[in-house]
């Protein structure tokens, strides 16, 4: 369309060459015939100083990057990972396309028009030193800036959508400010499209083949050096960065040496981070899922991207300074360093959707708990609740606080057996199941199911908190003591097998414990379920149900479809506006459950009344901990809340009745 | 400013506990220990005095080797030296005994303050810091609440009873119980715990066997559950005169 109306112009002046080169040959390239000696010596100046520039701006990158600390897990394995990755999130667009389609696609365009254009701009720039290796009447040559032609077309087209998504329509994500820089690349990107396609309209050596040649000339040379300091980077950069981030979702890396406490001061930023902060393309994906910034948070995580970008413009990878703003540390001599701030970190759930989302392949939750490591390890996060449930897991073993013997009086009640290694499966309570009278209702339930089915299960005499939220919360001291724990007792007991109702114990248990050793094998009791369930009663109520994908069993271990199939039969299943990967979070995850009252809107009403609103007659959960933000959160947002059950309850309640535990 | 703490372990809050076979002490084996409650506001105390005031704090501990754990955790919540009484005879030790091997090692040190938490949860004493104080022969102030340096002077805040506060003005060196609640305690840290290793804990052996102690232990005994359930006969009335009655000479409540 609008390299359309350039034609529109054109046209009158150049109609008979178009005529003519139609009917004689086809529509081919002009390249101007020569070039004089002061013309090349001027090509060459220009295309030194481009560079220079380039490389100017970009060296003290590359250096902040190299000399950053080194990641002392960093494997390049899986190699077949990451070559999938780059393929698919970077040359198919993948990711880019699938969460935000039609920009994602316009995108896709100009990256692949950008490709498309490689061979023809190293041509072009070649011609400038009369070694150009690509010539237009040759059957390749012919063939190939056509094939470019379509894609520039394409291109003009896509940044024109682009600039107009920016300038005119601006969603909010790409940031309130406007990026005049932005609009000027988009406007090169576009000069050097039309210039190439105006050159088949053009006859060889005419001055208007001179002069397009030079504008696309200047048009190359001209952006080259505004790649570095703008989020233009990431075409260098992000190509790297999806290639090498850390394998795994959400993966924490192990602390490395006696004076490794996590993200404290610039000397702890590593190579990945700083690549990956490098990389932001600043479109704000992360921040438009994130529920704390949707919510009216401080947190935002592009800007704790951006946070840390500024930092290590302004104070550099070897520094001292303190990171995060706030805490003990601070004084007249160490003033706080002024990008990232506390407040933001601790107000991250974990729930991965910024780093799900990301399309340049940055891992904001390892970034976000190494700063709250910093400050936990350290002592100087200073919070009266993280405090009281650090206290309470090194006293008593759980989050909750409560005495061991709770626990012990619950098993005995429900009659639960201790595992003996004469059973199947180890059923790991956690800390809901053991201590909180709902998760207690759905550990009950769950175990009616194997019972029913005949499955041997026991439960450990002696069992401790995970350490999942002392984890997230950045305690590595707690979350080794716990890890160490439950490592033994599983181990002692000679444990095969363990199913849990909690994503997040799954999730601490099979991932994040592998630091101190290998736990058994565990799976979710969605799993569990989901296998067996042509032996479990289908519930013909016709009952709507709307799921609800906790972040820790869907982002995290990609578990959709087990849930829905158990769902599916105890009534029908409804989707959420938000569901599979881009669930939005219910509030508790990331220690966030044991903390205080946030401020803004509450993430938990937030998604509750959007599953009101589906107008199901059961919210479903798959988590204890989404259960319980829900419970209150549900009658304060609807007058007629739905009922909510766990999976494990909406499968026991259609259990005949003989089925009661045994014992 | 030198601050000795003076802690206890004693057996976890939730343990189970049960009296050992010769009925004179309970069975230690099977029990985790931890910190004494009162102590670790003793310590907290410590710790934000030290962080106003500036100074050193020592944590001081009598009992067999286990009690190095604690100290350990002591010396990761920030005190900087620790002092471990090797003793295996507590048990056998009165509070005059206790404090005695407590009074030999502090003395050694001669500190400006001497903390303790203001009794224990195993035997909830309450004397230990009192007596302590007097074989020192300084000051004491019990059941504080806060604690101020004034001009190099005391300014305590006591909890008496019924909600009444007293305040008081003492010198130095002197020796304080601290209540629990008084402020937040700080949760331990893998810095705490990282720096807890490069320092000092002494290990020293008291003087003298427990030997013939003033009070001795008797017996152990869990609470024994007494259930006597009376029935009054007779119309309400007469009912009510036979309750008035108990409830005035044999229960005394009214």
């Amino acid at each position: 369309m609008v390299a359309g109306s350039f034609v529109a112009v054109v046209e009158p002046r150049y109609a008979g060459s178009i005529l003519l080169s139609g009917l004689s040959v086809s529509a081919s390239l002009a390249e101007p015939d020569r070039f004089s000696w002061s013309e090349t010596a001027l090509f060459a100046v220009l295309v030194l100083a481009s560079a220079g520039l380039f490389f100017w701006r970009f060296g003290p990158i590359l250096r902040t990057i190299v000399r950053s600390k080194k990641d002392a897990d960093f494997s390049l394995q899986p190699i077949g990972r990451r070559v999938w990755d780059f393929v698919w999130e970077v040359l198919c667009q993948t990711k880019v396309i699938k969460q935000r389609p039609l920009p994602g696609l316009a995108h896709a365009f100009v990256f692949w028009g950008f490709l498309a254009f490689a061979l023809v701009s190293l041509n072009h720039l070649a011609t400038g030193i009369r070694v150009g290796f690509l010539p237009p009447a040759s059957y390749v040559g012919n063939f190939y800036f056509l094939f470019a032609a379509t894609w520039a077309l394409l291109v003009a087209v896509s940044i024109f959508g682009l600039f107009v998504r920016r300038f005119f329509v601006r969603p909010i994500w790409l940031g309130k400010k406007i990026s005049y820089e932005s609009g000027f690349i988009a406007f090169l990107i576009f000069l050097l499209m039309v210039t190439y396609l105006a050159a088949f309209f053009v006859n060889g050596g005419g001055p208007a083949v001179k002069a397009l040649w030079w504008t696309h000339t200047l048009a190359l040379l001209v952006f080259l050096p505004l790649i570095p300091h703008t989020k233009h980077l990431h075409l260098v950069l992000s190509p790297l960065t999806v290639f090498l981030k850390r394998d795994g979702f959400s993966k924490i890396p192990p602390l490395a040496g006696d004076e490794d406490f996590g993200l404290v001061t610039g000397k702890d930023v590593t190579q990945l981070i700083s690549l990956q902060t490098y990389s932001c393309v600043e479109c704000g994906r992360c921040t438009e899922h994130c529920p704390a910034s949707t919510t009216g948070k401080v947190l935002n995580p592009k800007e704790i991207i951006l946070g840390m970008r500024s930092y290590l413009n302004e104070f550099g990878p070897a520094s001292d300074m303190s990171l995060l703003t706030e805490g003990r540390v601070t004084s007249p001599d160490n003033p706080p360093a002024k990008y990232l701030s506390m407040e933001a970190a601790f107000e991250c759930t974990t729930c991965g959707s910024c780093e799900y989302q990301c399309p340049v392949g940055i891992q904001h939750v390892p970034i976000i708990v190494g700063l709250r490591r910093g400050a936990t390890n350290t002592g100087v996060w200073e919070d009266t609740y993280g405090t009281k449930l650090f206290l309470a897991l090194e006293k008593n073993g759980n989050a909750l606080g409560l005495s061991a013997i709770e626990r012990d009086k619950f098993i005995q009640k429900q009659g639960f057996p201790i595992f003996d290694g004469t059973q199947e499966y180890c059923l790991w309570l956690g800390c809901m199941g053991g201590y909180d009278p709902k998760g207690r209702e759905i550990i009950a339930d769950f175990a009616r199911v194997m019972n029913h089915l005949g499955t041997t299960f026991g439960v450990l005499k002696k069992e401790k908190c995970t350490g999942d939220p002392a984890r997230r919360l950045g305690n590595d001291l707690v979350f080794q003591t716990m890890a160490e724990f439950g490592l033994k007792a599983l181990e002692t007991a000679k444990v095969q097998k363990i199913v849990a109702i909690c994503p997040h114990c799954v999730r601490t248990i099979s991932n994040d414990w592998r630091e101190y050793g290998i736990a058994p094998e565990i799976e979710h009791h969605s799993e569990f379920m989901a296998r067996h369930k042509d032996r479990l009663p289908k519930q013909a109520s016709g009952e709507s149900i709307v799921y609800h994908d906790p972040c820790y069993l869907g982002r995290y271990q990609d578990v959709y479809e087990e849930p829905r199939e158990i769902v599916a039969q105890a009534g029908t299943l409804v989707e959420a506006p938000r569901s599979h990967e881009r669930s939005f979070c219910c509030g508790a995850g990331g220690g966030l459950a044991f903390l205080g009252e946030e401020s803004g809107e509450r993430v938990s009403h937030v998604r509750a009344s959007e599953l009101a609103k589906t107008g199901a007659q059961v919210v479903g959960t798959a988590c204890p901990f989404c259960n319980t933000m829900f419970r209150d959160a549900l009658s304060a947002v609807s007058t007629a809340p739905p009922q909510l059950l766990d999976i494990a309850q909406l499968t026991a309640r259609a259990l005949p009745e003989t089925q009661e535990m045994s014992q | 400013m030198k601050i000795v703490v003076a802690i206890k372990q004693v057996p976890e809050r939730d343990a189970q506990i049960h009296v050992a076979a010769d009925g004179k002490w309970i069975d230690e084996r099977d029990l985790n220990y931890a910190i004494n409650e009162p102590d670790a506001y003793a310590l907290e105390e410590a710790l934000q005095l030290k962080e106003k005031n500036g100074g050193e704090v020592v944590v001081v501990c009598a009992g067999p080797e286990r009690v190095t754990s604690t100290l350990r955790e002591a010396l990761a919540k920030g005190a900087d030296r620790a002092i471990h009484i090797e003793a295996d005879d507590l048990g056998e030790r009165d509070t005059l005994g206790v404090a005695q091997i407590l009074a030999d090692a502090v003395k050694t040190e001669s500190p400006d303050l001497i903390l303790t938490g203001l009794q224990s949860d195993d035997l909830g004493l309450g004397q230990t810091g009192v007596v302590l104080a007097e074989l020192l022969g300084v000051p004491h102030a019990t059941i504080i609440m806060q604690v101020e340096v004034v001009d190099g002077d005391l300014k305590v805040k006591r909890e008496l009873e019924d909600g009444w506060f007293q305040y008081v003005q003492m010198p130095l060196p002197a020796l304080l119980t601290i209540q629990s609640g008084g402020n937040k305690l700080r949760y331990a840290t893998l810095m705490g715990i990282k720096k807890a290793k490069t320092k000092e804990t002494k290990t020293v052996t008291p003087s003298t066997a427990a030997g013939a102690q003033a009070i001795t232990l008797e017996r152990v005994y869990l609470p024994e559950k007494q259930k006597k359930t009376e029935m009054l006969t007779g119309t309400p009335a007469e009912v009510a005169t036979k309750l008035v009655e108990k409830l005035k000479f044999e229960v005394r409540v009214i």
